[in-house]
């Protein structure tokens, strides 16, 4: 029998950590583009901001990763 | 179609503009520079170098810094009009900026009512609200009241009702009051109309407006103490809604008869600041020392809007008045500048907030 609880597992750390990410890029982008807007010189550190979420996505893929290589 | 507005993306552009307001050791400079020209060449440091380069071509001294300024102020606004148009907080900005429009209108009647010239009434404009620099030219180009209060009518601007509907009780008494007030009480009625109580930003913006109503009935029932006008006549010059004050309140005020009874009947709201102003203010009954402190507490409560959520109204409602605070500071240093003020006086005159 199929053991489906590794790949649902695997699907969860993956998917929320997506979806933690994306919201939070929306946020953090449209108000880096209006602080860009008035103040260019912040750009760099807007791109630093932007990229910050992108952690959770990543914790999410490691997590992900050690499931299917250790578990399966 | 109304479109829900990102507050994160307009709020960061506020903020941003915020960041570019003058903070206090720039006003200090102002202060100590020994004339109005070297006040200009002062701002040409600042976020207001364009609008002042602009405004020494065509003018110099105090004129400049006036129209420089205003043109300023006018600009801000009408930038963040424009992020929020279209989106459902639209509303909540108009209903700030329209506070302009009130000022505006009742400046022109003021004009014509002692039949200033029309160079005189467009320094004092600030058109920052919904009635645009042409729309108020025109009406200033206007021969008398009635003639202004036509053409908003012919116009379809929603403040020719209360003025049409006041005019004649005006041209029998000749008293501007009468139209100030009907403008004033339209203006408050149809802003908490508009406003509503159920979300966040109606309860911002609902606080700002009933507490520019107790203010606007502090600073009314002062002057009618003043006036020694009884309280028959007084009583429907007083304008419902207020935040702390209610009409009986006012009412109590206005039964003292005297500047200390009336202050003393505000010992128990947050307007109790004006008894602590000195014993020879109340003496000489100077009505504009009340003004300015109420001005003050206006500016400030409305400056700590600031501290609200950061992703709604409060941020817009904390950087107009910053950026009003901002302009009359400016104004003062230069005006006291060119009447030879001292800088000590000047930092009294200020509001640091």
């Amino acid at each position: 029998m199929v053991d489906w609880g590794i790949p649902i597992g695997v699907g969860i750390a993956f998917g929320l950590g997506a979806l933690g990410t994306g919201y939070a890029q929306s946020k953090i982008g449209s108000a880096g583009a209006g602080t860009i807007a008035e103040r260019p010189e912040t750009f760099g550190l807007m791109v630093v901001l932007v990229a910050i979420p992108e952690t959770m996505v990543i914790l999410g893929f490691v997590v992900a990763a050690m499931m299917m290589i250790m578990l399966v | 179609m109304v479109v829900r507005v990102e507050y994160d993306y307009v709020n960061a552009r506020i903020k941003g503009m915020k960041s570019r307001l003058l903070a206090p050791p720039v006003f200090e400079s102002l202060i100590l520079k020994p004339d109005v020209e070297s006040i200009i060449a002062e701002l040409e440091n600042t976020s207001y170098k364009e609008e002042i380069e602009r405004a020494t071509v065509q003018y110099s001294g105090m004129k400049c810094i006036e129209v420089a300024l205003r043109n300023d102020f006018t600009n801000a606004f009408r930038k963040i009009l424009g992020f929020m148009k279209g989106g459902d907080s639209e509303k909540y900005i108009n209903i700030l900026l329209s506070r302009w429009d009130i000022q505006n209108i009742k400046t022109i009647l003021r004009g014509k009512n002692i039949h200033m010239t029309s160079a005189e009434i467009v320094e004092c404009l600030v058109p920052a609200g919904q009635l645009d620099n042409t729309t108020l030219i025109e009406l200033i180009r206007q021969p008398d009241v009635k003639a202004v209060i036509d053409l908003l009518a012919t116009w379809g601007i929603e403040y020719a009702k209360p003025l049409t509907r006041n005019f004649k009780e005006y041209s029998e008494k000749r008293d501007l009051s009468i139209l100030e007030y009907a403008i004033d009480k339209f203006y408050y009625e149809n802003a908490l109309e508009k406003s509503g109580e159920d979300s966040y930003d109606d309860r911002i913006i609902l606080d700002m407006i009933t507490t520019e109503i107790d203010v606007t009935n502090i600073k009314n029932v002062l002057k009618m103490i003043r006036d020694k006008i009884g309280i028959e006549e007084a009583e429907p010059f007083l304008i419902k809604g207020g935040i702390t004050l209610d009409i009986e309140k006012l009412l109590s005020m206005l039964r003292s008869g005297t500047l200390e009874g009336a202050i003393k009947v505000l010992d128990a709201t947050p307007y109790k600041f004006l008894s602590e102003l000195p014993a020879d203010v109340f003496k000489t009954e100077k009505i504009s020392v009340f003004e300015k402190e109420l001005e003050k507490y206006l500016i400030k409560r409305g400056i700590r809007r600031f501290l609200g959520d950061p992703l709604s109204i409060a941020v817009a409602v904390g950087y107009v008045w910053a950026k009003y605070n901002e302009i009359t500071n400016i104004r003062i240093i230069a005006r006291c500048k060119t009447a030879d003020i001292t800088e000590k006086e000047i930092r009294e005159e200020l509001i640091y907030v």
